[in-house]
This record gives C-alpha cells, sequence and structure tokens, in this order.
C-alpha cells in the first residue's frame, strides 16, 4: 500500500481560516460535553450525598479497567429535547474495558432527575442493547432510577422499541450466552426490576439498593400492608430469602469491586480473525482534519485527506482509482486492521454508484469491514441521468449496503442529504456503530433548497387564488423553514434524537472507529448473500 | 543456592594437619549444637578427615550443618531448645554413631559441668576444658574471687554469698550506678541497672526472682557500673601440657539487651601498651587456673583506661572469627588439636596479628522495633563474596525461621588492611547480602557502621541507646516506595493477570476517552 | 482505587495497566502514571525499570507477602485484595481478633471460651526472648475461640483469641 500524498498547502490562507473555525466548534461541543456530563444543581450533587450515592462518573473510575479506553455513546442525548433539562438523557452508556474484557456499560444517572426514564432514555438503553447484541458485548448495568417519567408514560410505554424492548434485548444477550451483570445501587422499581432480574448476575448495595415491583407507597395504596423498602426489596431478604439477588454488599465501593470479579469470571469472545497488521500511526498529523474541513458545507474537498488523517502510515490502496471519481474506494488500516473504505468526493453518479455496489462486494468476499465516511449531497438527478439508470444504480448500491455480512461503520463527515444517505450507509442500514462531526449535517435535502421547493408550492397556491407575493411575503415564508430546517438538520439535533451514536471531535475518529472495529470483531462475519441488483 | 564456601584461615595448616588427626584419640566428633556453629566446627572437622556427626531437632531438618553432617542423629524435646539440652539423648548419640570426641559449641550444654563430667564418664572426650574449670568460672561469684585472689583488676562490687544477711546493706555501698548481676546467668541475660538506692530492694527482689527463673539460681552479687563501658575480652589458649597464650583482644561494645552485636580486633580503644597489658592479664588469669582449651576473659573498660575482670567464659565465642582472621589461626582446629592431646607448639611471640577484622552479627530481628525477634521463610538467600569477605550461616534458602531458636542467623566477617578499608568492605557485602521472607538487621548494620561515632571508633555499651536514630526506620523516599510498588504490583498475580488480559490496542490506547 | 500494599504501617492504594510497552503504575496520590516494568533473569535475580531507569532486584512471594531487596535493604510489603479490604471494611471486625504483637509462646493463659471479659482484662501472658508480655482485651466482650495451648509458640499476627462478633450498627460507605 502507497501513502496517500496530501495536496494540502497547511500554511495557506484557507487552511488556517478552517483550521480557526473547526477549532472553536470543537470546543463548543467539548464544552457543552463536559457540561452535560459533569455540571449539576447543587441541591441533586446534595441529594445524592445525602443517600451515601457516588456520582455516575465516579462509579465508572471505579468500575472501568485504569489506563484503559472508555469510548461513550452519546454523551449529548436529549440536548435539544426537555428544554435542555435531562443532560445525556440521565443515562451513560459506553463501551470500556472491566478486567480486561470489553463491555457495554448502562448507567442510570441520578443526578439527573433522579435517574428517572425518559424517552430519550429509553431509546439510549434500547440503543446500547441493540450494540451489545450486533457485538456480542458482555453488560454491565449499573441500576440507579426512579423508574419511568410518568407524564411522557405515551412516549416510552408501549410501542415496540419503548420500555419493553430494554427486557426483551436483555432476553436475547442472555439467548445468545453473552451475560450480563447488574450492580443495583438505587431502586429497581416496577419495570425497573426486570434489569437486575433479567441480568445473569446481579449484586446489590445494602441500604440503598432495592428491588420491587412496585414501592411502598403503592403497596399500601394497593393492599393497605405497610412496609419499609429494606423489608420489601432490600438487599438481605433478596439475597437470602428471595434469591432475587447474588451478592450483598456494604458499601459501592464492594458492590463495584464484586461487579469487576464477576466479570473477570466471563468467558472471553473468540474473536473473528480479520487482515491484521501491527498498527502505525498516520503519517500526516490528524489534527490537520480542522484545516481539511471547509467552513461552507456547500464547498467541496478531496476526501482523500480525510482518509490520509485517519489510516495507519495514511497509507491506502486505491480502487478503480480512474473509474467513478465521486466516490473513492479503497482498502487501509486502521489500528492494525484492515477495512475497506467508502468515501464521497462529490454527488453520486452511475459509474460511482455501480463502482461503490462492486467495492462492498468485494469487502464482503474479502471479509473486509467497511468504513463509510458520508459528505453525499445525493445522487445525480436529470434526464441523462434517468435514462443511464441512475435509480437502478443507486438501488444496487442500496442492495449492496443492506445486504453486507462483514460489520459497517459510518462516519458523517461533512453533509449528508438525501438517498446519498442511504447507499452510504446511514441510520438505518445497520451500521455497528455511526458518529458525526460537530459541523456535519443531515436531512433530506439541504436547507435553502427545502425551504425553496416549500415557498414554491405557497407561492404557485396563492398565485390560483389571484394572490400576489412580495419579496417580503416570499422571505417570511422562507426564513423560518429554513432556521427549522437548519436547526433540525445540526449534528446537535441529530445525536439529540440519538440518530448516530455520538458526536466526535475528528480527531478522537481514529481511537473510536479501533475500539468499535474491535467490539464488532466478537461476531462472527457470516457469508455473502444478496437480493436482486435490478441490472 | 548454597552459602559460598569461604577460606578458613591458615588452610594450608589445616592440611599438615589431617596426617596428625589420623592418630588422635578419636576418629569422629559428634557436634551438640545448631545453626552457624555447627556448620562452623563441621567444616574443620571434615577438613581433617575426620567424621562430622550432627544431632538435630526435627525443627532443623532442613539446617544446614544436617545436610553436610557425615551422620545426623534426630534428638526430641519439649521444645526444640529442650532437646539441645538433654545430656542423655546426646550421649546416647554420641555412642551409636561412635563419636569419640562432643565438642558442645557455644551456648546449650557449653558450660554445663555436670554435662562435661558425663562425657568424660562415658569415655568420650569433651573439646573444652576441665569440669572443674568450667564450675570455677560458671559460678560469677566463685569466678571474681579467685581472680581477684590472684592479684587481677575486679570492679568494686557486693556479693550475697559473703553474708547474705548484709547483702543490700553492703550493695548500698557500692558506689552507684550498680549492676545487679545474677550468680548463675551469663551472656548478659538477667541483669538489671540501678540508679537510685530508693530502688535497689525492689531490683534485687526482681533479679532475685529472675534469675531463679532462668538459671535456677537465685544467688546474685553486684558490680559498680561503668557508664558506657567498652567491652573488651581477649581470647585465650591453653594444652593440656600447662601452655596457655593469648590471641589477642576482641571489641565487643556494640550491643543491645547486653547482647553483642558487632565485634572487632583490633579494639580501635587501646593503645599498644594497653593492648599489650590487657591480654597478658587475661593470659595470666588463663594461666593461673591451668586452663585447658579456648576461652574468653571479659572486661570492663572504662574512659580513663582502667579496666575490670567482668567474666571468663569456658568455651568457644560466637565472635571468634575476627580473631582467626588476624592471627590465621583455626581457633576449631586448636580445640580439637589440644583435646586430642596436642601440646600448642608455638610461643606466644609466634602468635601475631595483621590487619583488622569485625564481624556484624545477622539476626531475625527488626532493629526499629525495640529489636523485637522476627520469623518468616527464607524464600531467598544470597550471600555476599569478595576480597575480605567471611560469611558464617547457619541457614539455607528453603527454611523457615521461627520462635523456637535464637534469633542469630549467621556472622558477617570482613577483614581488611586497616580499620577504614574493613568498614567500607563490610557496607558493600551488607548490602549484597539479601534474605527475603524474614526481617533481618542488616539495613540497621549498615546504618550503624556508617554512623560517624562508629567510624571514629567511640563506641561503649550504651552506644545504641545514645543515638536512637541509628535503630530508628529512616524515611521512605518517594522514588524508592515507588519502585518498590511497582515491584510488588508486577508480581502480584490479581493485579498483573487483569492488566495481562486488556487486549493490546486499548493497552496501546491507554486511559483515553472520546 | 481497588488494590492495596501495606508497607511498615501505611497502605498505600494502586493500580496496574498494561502500556504498549510495558506497564502504568496509578497511584492514588498522583494523576499521571508511572511507567513501569519487571524483568526476570536467569539467574532469580529480576531487573526493575521505573520511569526509563533500571536496576537489579531481587523479588520472593509468599502468600499475600512480598519480599524484595533494592538498594541494599530488604523490605516487605502485604497485599490486600480489593475485596478482602471492602468487605473487612464495613465489618469493624479489628477488635475481635487478638493477634500476637511479635513471635514467642503461650506462657499463662486466663481466658477460655465463653467467659465475659472487661476491657482491659489480662487474657494472656507471651514470652519472647525471655521478655514477658500481657496481652489484655480492648473491649468488653465474649471470647470465642482459643486458638493455642500454653507451651505451643507463634509467629508474629498470629491469630491467638477471638472475641465474639460485636453487632455493627449501621453501615460503612
Amino acid at each position: 500500500m502507497k501513502r496517500l500524498e496530501s495536496k494540502l498547502n497547511t500554511a495557506s490562507a484557507e487552511f488556517q481560516a478552517n483550521a480557526a473555525h473547526n477549532r472553536k466548534l470543537v470546543e463548543a461541543f467539548k464544552t457543552m460535553q463536559h457540561k452535560v456530563r459533569n455540571e449539576r444543581p447543587e441541591r441533586d450533587i446534595q441529594r445524592l450525598k445525602a443517600q451515601d450515592k457516588m456520582f455516575v462518573r465516579e462509579r465508572l473510575k471505579q468500575l472501568l479497567d485504569p489506563g484503559t479506553p472508555f469510548l461513550e455513546l452519546s454523551s449529548l442525548a436529549a440536548n435539544e429535547a426537555y428544554e435542555g433539562d435531562v443532560p445525556g438523557a440521565g443515562v451513560v452508556t459506553g463501551i470500556g474495558i472491566v478486567s480486561g474484557r470489553e463491555v457495554m456499560i448502562n448507567a442510570g444517572d441520578a443526578s439527573v432527575k433522579g435517574g428517572a426514564w425518559y424517552p430519550l432514555s429509553v431509546k439510549k438503553t434500547v440503543r446500547a442493547l441493540d450494540v451489545a447484541i450486533e457485538n456480542r458485548l458482555p453488560v454491565v448495568h449499573l441500576c440507579d432510577s426512579a423508574g419511568g417519567f410518568l407524564p411522557l408514560q405515551a412516549e416510552l410505554f408501549a410501542d415496540k422499541y419503548y420500555a419493553g424492548r430494554i427486557f426483551r434485548n436483555q432476553c436475547m444477550l442472555s439467548k445468545m450466552g453473552v451475560q450480563q451483570v447488574a450492580i443495583v445501587l438505587g431502586h429497581c422499581t416496577a419495570g425497573g426490576a426486570y434489569v437486575p432480574g433479567l441480568s445473569d448476575y446481579n449484586v446489590i448495595v445494602r441500604g440503598t439498593g432495592a428491588i420491587f415491583l412496585a414501592g411502598p407507597p403503592l403497596v399500601k395504596a394497593a393492599t393497605g400492608e405497610e412496609v419499609t423498602v429494606d423489608e420489601l426489596g432490600g438487599a438481605d431478604m433478596h439475597t437470602s430469602i428471595s434469591g432475587t439477588a447474588d451478592y450483598p454488599a456494604s458499601s459501592e465501593e464492594e458492590a463495584i469491586a464484586i461487579a469487576r470479579d464477576i466479570v473477570a469470571q466471563f468467558k472471553r469472545p473468540d474473536k473473528t480473525r480479520i487482515e491484521w497488521l501491527p498498527p502505525e500511526a498516520p503519517y500526516y498529523d490528524p489534527a490537520e482534519l480542522y484545516g481539511v474541513l471547509p467552513r461552507d458545507i456547500k464547498q467541496g474537498f478531496d476526501i482523500r485527506e480525510v482518509i490520509a488523517r485517519l489510516v495507519d502510515g495514511s497509507r491506502f490502496h486505491e480502487y478503480q482509482p480512474a473509474y467513478g471519481k465521486t466516490l473513492i474506494c479503497g482498502y487501509a488500516h486502521l489500528w492494525g486492521y484492515k477495512i475497506g473504505i467508502l468515501a464521497n468526493n462529490g454527488v453520486l453518479f452511475n459509474d460511482s454508484a455501480l463502482k461503490g455496489a462492486h467495492f462492498i462486494e468485494l469487502c464482503n468476499q474479502n471479509r473486509t469491514p467497511i468504513l463509510f465516511l458520508q459528505n453525499i449531497t445525493g445522487f445525480m438527478v436529470g434526464k441523462e441521468y434517468e435514462q443511464r439508470g441512475i435509480t437502478k444504480d443507486g438501488a444496487k448500491m442500496i442492495m449492496a449496503v443492506s445486504n453486507s455480512e462483514v460489520p459497517k461503520f459510518t462516519v458523517m463527515c461533512n453533509g449528508s442529504f438525501g438517498a446519498g444517505n442511504y447507499g452510504m450507509s446511514g441510520r438505518a442500514f445497520d451500521s455497528r456503530f455511526l458518529f458525526s462531526w460537530p459541523q456535519s449535517q443531515i436531512s433530506v435535502m439541504g436547507a435553502e433548497q427545502a425551504a425553496n421547493t416549500l415557498a414554491d408550492v405557497k407561492i404557485r397556491q396563492l398565485a390560483r387564488h389571484g394572490k400576489q407575493l412580495t419579496a417580503e411575503d416570499v422571505a417570511a415564508i422562507r426564513d423560518p423553514v429554513v432556521a427549522e430546517f437548519k436547526r433540525k438538520s445540526s449534528a446537535y439535533y441529530s445525536t439529540s434524537e440519538i440518530w448516530d451514536d455520538g458526536i466526535l471531535d475528528p480527531v478522537d475518529t481514529r481511537n473510536a472507529l479501533g475500539i468499535a472495529i474491535s467490539a464488532a470483531l466478537n461476531t462472527p462475519i457470516g457469508d455473502p448473500r444478496y437480493g436482486i441488483f435490478r441490472m | 543456592m548454597k552459602s559460598p564456601v569461604n577460606p578458613l584461615p591458615g588452610a594450608a595448616v589445616l592440611e599438615t594437619s589431617r596426617s596428625r588427626a589420623a592418630n588422635w584419640p578419636f576418629r569422629s566428633v559428634l557436634i551438640a549444637n545448631r545453626g552457624e556453629i555447627a556448620v562452623r566446627i563441621l567444616r574443620t572437622v571434615q577438613a581433617l578427615g575426620l567424621k562430622g556427626v550432627v544431632v538435630y531437632h526435627a525443627a532443623d531438618r532442613k539446617a544446614p550443618a544436617v545436610q553436610m553432617a557425615d551422620q545426623a542423629i534426630e534428638i526430641t524435646g519439649a521444645t526444640p531448645v529442650a532437646a539441645y539440652l538433654d545430656a542423655k539423648q546426646i550421649l546416647a548419640a554420641a555412642k551409636a554413631s561412635g563419636a569419640g570426641a562432643i565438642h558442645p559449641g557455644y551456648g546449650f550444654l557449653s558450660e554445663n559441668a555436670g554435662f562435661a563430667r558425663a562425657v568424660a564418664e562415658a569415655g568420650l572426650i569433651f573439646v573444652g576444658p576441665t569440669p572443674e574449670q568450667i564450675e570455677l568460672m560458671g559460678d560469677k561469684v566463685r569466678a571474681r574471687a579467685f581472680v581477684a585472689k590472684g592479684g587481677f583488676p575486679v570492679a568494686p562490687s557486693a556479693i550475697e554469698d559473703d553474708d547474705p544477711a548484709t547483702f543490700a546493706e553492703r550493695a548500698l555501698k557500692v558506689p552507684f550506678p550498680l549492676l545487679i548481676k545474677p550468680a548463675a546467668g551469663g551472656g548478659g541475660k538477667g541483669m538489671r541497672i540501678v540508679r537510685e538506692a530508693a530502688q535497689l530492694r525492689g531490683e534485687i527482689e526482681r533479679a532475685r526472682s529472675e534469675g531463679q527463673r532462668y538459671f535456677g539460681d537465685g544467688r546474685l552479687y553486684v558490680e559498680r557500673y561503668i557508664e558506657n563501658p567498652r567491652h573488651i575480652e581477649v581470647q585465650v589458649l591453653g594444652d593440656a601440657h600447662g601452655k596457655v597464650v593469648h590471641l589477642f583482644e576482641r571489641e565487643c561494645s556494640v550491643q543491645r539487651r547486653f547482647q553483642k552485636i558487632v565485634e572487632e580486633t583490633p579494639s580501635p580503644a587501646l593503645t599498644p601498651e594497653l593492648r599489650k597489658r590487657i591480654c597478658e592479664t587475661a593470659a595470666g588469669i588463663a594461666r593461673e587456673a591451668g586452663y585447658r582449651n579456648a576461652g574468653t576473659v571479659e572486661f570492663i573498660f572504662g574512659a580513663g583506661g582502667e579496666f575490670y575482670f567482668l567474666e571468663m567464659n569456658t568455651r568457644l565465642q560466637v565472635e571468634h572469627p575476627v580473631t582467626e582472621m588476624i592471627t590465621g589461626k583455626d581457633l576449631v582446629l586448636e580445640q580439637l588439636r589440644v583435646a586430642a592431646g596436642e601440646p600448642l607448639g608455638y610461643t606466644q611471640e609466634q602468635v601475631t596479628s595483621q590487619g583488622h577484622s569485625i564481624e556484624f552479627r545477622i539476626y531475625a530481628e527488626d532493629a526499629s522495633r525495640g529489636y523485637t525477634p522476627t520469623t518468616g521463610p527464607v524464600l531467598v538467600l544470597r550471600a555476599p563474596q569478595g576480597e575480605g569477605v567471611r560469611v558464617d550461616s547457619g541457614i539455607v534458602e528453603g527454611q523457615d525461621v521461627t520462635a523456637a531458636f535464637d534469633p542469630m542467623l549467621a556472622k558477617l566477617i570482613v577483614t581488611g588492611k586497616d580499620r577504614a578499608e574493613a568498614i567500607a568492605r563490610a557496607d558493600r557485602a551488607l548490602a549484597e547480602y539479601a534474605l527475603l521472607g524474614c526481617v533481618t538487621n542488616t539495613a540497621f548494620l549498615r546504618r550503624l557502621l556508617n554512623h560517624q561515632a562508629f567510624i571514629d571508633g567511640q563506641v561503649h555499651t550504651g552506644f545504641l541507646d545514645a543515638h536512637p536514630e541509628i535503630a530508628a526506620q529512616p524515611e521512605l523516599n518517594e522514588a524508592t516506595l515507588h519502585k518498590l510498588l511497582a515491584a510488588a504490583a508486577l508480581v502480584t498475580r490479581p493485579m498483573r493477570d487483569v492488566a495481562d488480559l486488556v487486549p493490546d490496542m486499548h493497552a496501546a490506547i491507554g486511559g483515553w476517552s472520546n | 482505587m481497588h488494590h492495596a500494599f501495606k508497607l511498615e504501617e501505611n497502605e498505600y492504594n494502586l493500580e496496574l495497566s498494561r502500556a504498549e510497552a510495558g506497564y502504568r503504575l496509578h497511584l492514588a496520590d498522583r494523576t499521571l502514571p508511572v511507567s513501569v516494568n519487571l524483568h526476570l533473569e536467569d539467574d532469580g535475580s529480576a531487573v526493575l525499570t521505573v520511569n526509563g531507569r533500571s536496576e537489579k532486584v531481587l523479588v520472593a512471594t509468599r502468600g499475600d507477602d512480598v519480599f524484595i531487596h533494592l538498594g541494599g535493604v530488604a523490605y516487605q510489603l502485604r497485599y490486600e485484595h480489593p475485596l478482602q479490604r471492602l468487605a473487612a471494611q464495613s465489618q469493624g471486625s479489628a477488635e475481635d481478633h487478638i493477634r500476637a504483637p511479635m513471635p514467642g509462646s503461650l506462657v499463662a493463659l486466663h481466658a477460655k471460651p465463653g467467659q465475659a471479659v472487661a476491657r482491659g482484662e489480662a487474657l494472656l501472658v507471651m514470652e519472647s526472648m525471655k521478655m514477658e508480655t500481657t496481652i489484655a482485651a480492648p473491649r468488653d466482650g465474649v471470647i470465642e475461640a482459643v486458638h493455642f495451648a500454653v507451651g505451643q509458640t507463634f509467629d508474629r499476627d498470629a491469630l491467638l483469641l477471638s472475641l465474639v462478633a460485636a453487632v455493627v450498627e449501621g453501615k460503612n460507605s
């Protein structure tokens, strides 16, 4: 593999301006992330102290192996929902190392509304367990929740992928032989009681932990029985009488130490073997990514400059370099693992769509995981292209993406608009992990385009009724649409809704992908099988 | 790993003695002792071509002497120490092994006149003085009287035996401070310092009860206590034909709880003239008693150069090696020769000293905790080697140090052309000496020999009390602490295994988070 | 910081992690880990490297005890497994176990199982190198068991006597 040659002039004014702009964006992102992770109202901190509970970050620090990486998922979930009052959706999820094993962490954050489950909290948890299922990752649950957030129960209780899915996923993990351990650090009430109940192992803290289908107030209301929390579902009752809990602990610290010892008993996964070479840092400095990404999303750039700052030694074997040049395809190594890369350098034409489908098949034949680097405005439109069969060719690419057996990973590097999102393995296409960069945007079409389209419809509608519009009237119709579109296509909105697994500082992408690939290899890679490619 | 073999002094002399030893009245020697002295005696016995037999208690099964001996016979007792005090068993073992002589070492039965007699009565040769000489010098009161009668210097005192009724009264007249000593005691045990007259009667009572308990004899005597005295002793040797020589002195002032820790020769406190006087005094005392075999005359030496007879030990002493190193004589060989009836064969003038030798006793004890004895397995033992370094060891890797015996594990003897060279060699040797599994006093001994007062030769029996910083545990510096924690963590399985399980990539990424 | 070693009277919390080459030592009082490695030689000694500086050491272990000879001095550390340490914390059991302050032998016994004792009451007399030490009850309580008989020898820290466990009010954390 030959090293990519960067054609950038890092001293140029353009590069410097981009870099300054993107660094500022990243800083804003990091500041917000820090706030969401750590800043809490004083009364919530005091409440935790009074209850003898540790803050969730402190619990994780004790749980995870020292000197090992933690890839947190969807840290900014719910940042644009519930008036921003539920940072991280009250849940911390991510992939970390416990007793030498890669595990999925699902931790309730009791400092946020007592750890109550909002609709997005449920979605985040279900997503974490889906990741665990797809990647066969053992799960450590840190249970500390006040239960479902009742005012929004209609959005979290009844539907297929709402709260029940958490417990269904737990059962699937168990059936697959992927272990779970739950640490009961607070109350596990009603549905929440099933988290430890469905875990293969669980630990419960004496005095603060409790498991019951209904708490004392509900019991009193239902049957008139008066009973204390401990009598009803405390550590000693469940570990010595009911057998619902396995290990009593006198403190959170002890409970976490016991959980670590339990994870140490788990059999380690058989890793799927793929091509691998000893890792090497990229030749070009990943920090230069800030200068590569343009300030204006409409401006193009060579995506190979991004690849060069992600992969080992900046080495890349390009496939079909002269054909379908708006889609860059090729092989590289990342943290040693061999991967195939599909990356956009413009709109998708017939040839690029065909090239993409073909390359995906090659990767499946080769058992090579695929990384999609998205910067796509869509497929080419127009009479010429329709006659050439752009719809068919787009369909073939989507068919290949959907039926790919090798693990897929997607990074929204810049724009992700329209069906291009689909062809490039967007959320619906089961990438094992999907991340966004802070300046990226995602929507069915660009904001301006959408505003113009909607305004156009309105203008013609009014014209049929004989109404004429001034420039101000047009602006009054267009501008709110643009604003709304812009808001709902930002990476922050996307991550708030958990359309992705988190925003990443571009410089962190390499480590995140390395950890993601490693996790993905717990699952065997099946033989490729596709549906019909419309020829 | 075996302890290194140290060349005994006068190896050439040993060679020539072999042929003579073939004609000795005994062909095999039973060593009624243990630990390092049993090894020491065995080496000379075997080097002479004689058979070495050792008795041992089960607790000493893995001891080096037991492994080295030509024959080892197990003895039993209510306690391990009791076994080595069991004269009957020892004599039976001698008979069973056909040993012609018994060497009692030091401690245990070495100064038990009854045992010496029993050995003779059994038709065996006791390697040591006559029973009468043992009795004379064993009774500290009789010994004092004998020495005083001979015109040799003794400390002002009051002897209970002279008139028990007036003892306490006479004791009061002895200049204070004074030392109450058990008549049947020795080796520094059971003594009490009294500084105020008001305490005297109470201390007499306590001393009496301890003397009764430990030595079976409650008789006492008191002596003027010389503050911060130096303890100087002289090695003497007499043959069965009336010839007595001295083999120079040893300074044994560095002590704790009246037990010696460091001994050296020559004494840094003596002028050549004083040296001659003390040594000749000792030889005179031995001659007066018609002393036979090896013995040591101990003196208390005051700051003004005055010295008084303290006691005479009628046995080979722990610290004999330093004398061997400067005189080139193998004292165990001399003992066996005398026991075999040979004449000394050399004059006093022919006994010369060269260089400076220091012995450091390596104890299983924690100097920083009041020298409390320590125990533990000897997991690793590495003894130092090199020019002028001799290690007389009573333990090997794989043994357990228990509370059953005296905590002395080994002796490090360093010799140099002068005191400074000996000290430098000792520092290096003690640093190299590694015993893992049981706390020893080697670090303490290094602090001791690096103390300015020791380097200046300004030692006395109160030296360690006067300089408590020597025994105190030094502060651990951060760099050393980190090294210790690192090494400990890396050999501790629960810590090491968990670290080793982390996959390579995650280990390389380290503590990163997005 | 879960793991700990006891050295002299101090307890040090620490963690060990693997680095790309060698290991890292994480200490409670420092944010940056220390890079460390230990390489065993053929002759039984080892080479310890801390932050790039190497030296020869001797290391031996027996159970939880680690013995190290470093820079001419021998040290002894005792490992405390996190589960042991955390379980002990919650029981407050220090006063229920009476251990020997030094090695020695039992000379006299003044207590038997089932006997009620008051704080400060003499329980036994032990002898070590001709020094006698009386051991007294650390608190009011009842003797649960006596583990040695008169005449027997024991090592330092040997469990001589147990008191019936006192009821601990509330929970430690």
